[in-house]
């Protein structure tokens, strides 16, 4: 089944043509285009204004697959969770799409996105843990499109507090990248931070917003800090926001699970995916990542398969997917819907 | 081509001056570099690395006082010049527009790098310009860290456009510079902004994330009376992780919402509907906003006004001129939270604008 998927749920317009579980093409629009010989950091100019950039990130999407209108079978897009007039574009876009090409239109969840961009054929029940700069969650995969929530954030996202630490520390924005750069040089022992939620006895829940306090609290009691002091900071920190991941993951490894799905930005972090591996080898799970970084950060690629993966596990029809009306944004949108 | 093994200052000069292409070893990789004031060569710069144009380059100072005759700093990219230079970083600011067209991004902004490796610095020093650096692989092949990593990926196309290779042997295998961009720091902007002064300043201290939480049910009660008569703006003002958004908990919780409220940094705008009387909340982040008073606008907040929604706005003081606007139309209240003496005690401030 060849795919058009449309994902806008935030800074990135994105589209991507997708067979089965194949991803043909996957354009996203970025300044990177500007910046790409600066090594991969790139400013956000202008990121929002998905609707003078959607016709012609279709455009590419298409010249790309070396693909037509024709050979579509379905148009997917991303519904929510997103930021509303965002996600409002994309589905603007793909039901002009649908209409003009009587094809099915089948809504898709960006986090479910995230969740199954590292989707293997192995056995159910599996874990799942999206990590980005929205979302932080922890499910149990017991089918595609059956989760059960096992631990979500309370205040602030993994990926969000990466990046306001990196900016706090005097390195930009987004810095979560340059953050795990400069945390290599230094000792994570360093410094004591607090381990979020050290005393919740059922580990349901995810929380930065403490640790981002004590970080700034910490940062303003040292005067003139030297470059090694940020990296020690940096590293601290880090270890720190990981370590909590890691509590709660473990919480809820059992023997019944044997693999883990991760996605997300944050699945980009070399130190994360190390820790992730230690853990679960003690449970004898195996981790499952995106096979390229282009699958971690926001991208329709992973729009297209979870349609695919939905439409062809839960069989559904396609002829069920024609009630265009029905398809609209929902900014706050759980998982399971 | 020539080759020497040395930092032969003169002849190195003398073939940047004369236009051409010198490949040099630095702390990172090896790099090919071409005189900064030649407006001929960004050409055979983009011809040697088979890019196309439009894509920006990074000069290479001798000094931050070089640097500055180049870009502006602001207080981010001094913190950085301060801490990381001379070494692998490039530090991306706003360009003057001093070096010839297709170095600079299109939008205006030149990365800047000080090289952490003395031969390299005192070339730059004696030349008394930057030179336009890259790294010497063609786009994307592999890193350089010696000159056979060069040579045996290019054409014999590009190894005409060399002028003259210093081969220092192999180098230690670092990663390639980390680039930083500072342009999207709006520190400057606030800083002469000023201090928000308020009319009819109140102020309470609170010890905990709890009575942070009260503070906002309080202020809600105050308030309450106009909802659904007029739009009402919290504004809140305060440093990172001070408890802004534990403060829209509390609010939410007053308001009778049940949903948990996260921090909205990344979708920079969530609503929320109260079970008790369907009165809407809204609350906005400004954090990661490129220019918060113009995507205030972009997120319609006319029509949360007209529509007489409760709106929290995080880092108010970013937008303060768009809000501004709607002193008329709306309640607006201003909260300013700071760290108190002990580890959580909070001054809580708030007055109208």
């Amino acid at each position: 089944m060849k795919i058009l998927a449309i994902d806008t749920s935030c800074d990135e317009t994105a589209v991507a043509i997708t067979h089965n579980t194949k991803v043909v093409s996957n354009k996203i629009w970025s300044q990177a285009v500007l910046h790409a010989s600066f090594g991969g950091v790139m400013p956000s100019l202008a990121q929002r204004q998905h609707q003078e950039r959607i016709d012609y990130i279709v455009n590419r999407a298409m010249l790309n697959a070396k693909c037509q209108m024709l050979n579509i079978d379905a148009i997917a897009v991303t519904i929510g969770p997103g930021l509303g007039i965002a996600l409002g574009v994309g589905i603007n876009k793909a039901k002009e799409l649908a209409i003009k090409y009587k094809l099915p239109l089948i809504p898709v969840n960006h986090v479910e996105g995230h969740l199954l961009s590292s989707f293997v054929n192995s056995k159910f029940p599996m874990l799942g843990l999206v990590l980005s700069g929205g979302t932080t969650m922890l499910c149990l995969v017991k089918n595609i499109g059956d989760y059960e929530i096992l631990a979500e954030t309370s205040d602030d996202a993994l990926g969000e507090a990466l990046d306001k630490a990196a900016r706090l520390l005097g390195l930009g924005y987004p810095g979560g990248a340059i953050l795990e750069k400069i945390a290599r040089l230094g000792d994570p022992n360093k410094y004591k931070l607090p381990l979020p939620l050290r005393n919740d006895k059922i580990k349901n829940r995810f929380s930065y917003s403490g640790l981002k306090t004590a970080l700034v609290r910490l940062f303003s009691t040292i005067k003139d800090p030297s470059k090694q002091d940020i990296y020690d900071l940096a590293a601290s920190f880090q270890s720190t926001a990981f370590d909590h991941i890691i509590r709660v993951l473990e919480y809820h490894c059992s023997q019944k699970v044997t693999s883990l799905l991760f996605g997300g930005g944050v699945a980009n972090n070399i130190l994360l995916k190390s820790k992730l591996r230690k853990l679960l080898k003690k449970y004898n799970i195996k981790l499952h990542v995106p096979y390229t970084k282009k699958l971690n950060g926001d991208n329709a690629g992973m729009i297209g398969v979870t349609a695919y993966l939905k439409i062809k596990n839960q069989k559904l029809k396609l002829e069920d997917f024609y009630n265009y009306e029905s398809v609209d944004r929902n900014p706050r949108l759980e998982l399971g819907y | 081509m020539k080759k020497i093994s040395k930092f032969d200052n003169k002849e190195i000069i003398k073939v940047l001056e004369a236009g051409g292409l010198v490949v040099f070893p630095c702390e990172t990789v090896y790099g090919v570099a071409v005189d900064s004031s030649n407006c001929m060569v960004v050409e055979k710069l983009n011809k040697y690395k088979q890019r196309p144009l439009g894509k920006p380059y990074a000069i290479m100072c001798s000094g931050q006082k070089m640097a500055e005759e180049y870009v502006s700093l602001n207080k981010t990219a001094f913190n950085l010049y301060k801490r990381f230079l001379p070494g692998p970083v490039t530090v991306v600011s706003k360009g003057k527009g001093k070096v010839p067209k297709g170095i600079e991004s299109e939008t205006g902004t030149l990365g800047v790098r000080i090289p952490d490796y003395p031969d390299l610095l005192k070339l730059i020093k004696e030349f008394g310009r930057p030179i336009v650096a890259t790294s010497a692989n063609a786009s994307y092949q592999r890193r350089p860290y010696k000159i056979s990593d060069i040579l045996e990926n290019i054409s014999e196309k590009q190894k005409k456009l060399i002028d003259l290779m210093i081969d220092a042997g192999e180098l230690p295998h670092n990663e390639p510079s980390t680039v930083i961009d500072t342009t999207l720091d709006d520190e400057t902007v606030i800083l002469r902004q000023g201090e928000i002064k308020l009319k009819g300043k109140n102020e309470v201290l609170s010890r905990s994330d709890e009575n942070t939480q009260n503070t906002a049910k309080e202020l809600w009660q105050k308030y309450q009376d106009f909802a659904g008569k007029r739009a009402i703006i919290f504004c809140l003002e305060g440093e990172m992780g001070v408890g802004k958004t534990v403060f829209v908990k509390g609010l939410a919780r007053a308001m009778g919402i049940r949903q948990q409220i996260t921090s909205p940094t990344y979708d920079l705008l969530s609503c929320f509907q109260s079970t008790v009387d369907g009165q809407q909340l809204a609350h906005i982040d400004t954090w990661r906003m490129i220019d918060p008073n113009s995507e205030l606008d972009d997120l319609n907040i006319k029509k949360l006004i007209t529509d007489r929604s409760i709106i929290a706005i995080e880092w108010a003081d970013k937008a303060i001129e768009e809000i501004r606007k709607y002193l008329s139309d709306a309640i607006i209240i201003w909260v300013k939270i700071r760290y108190g003496k002990n580890l959580s005690d909070r001054l809580i401030s708030w007055g109208n604008l």
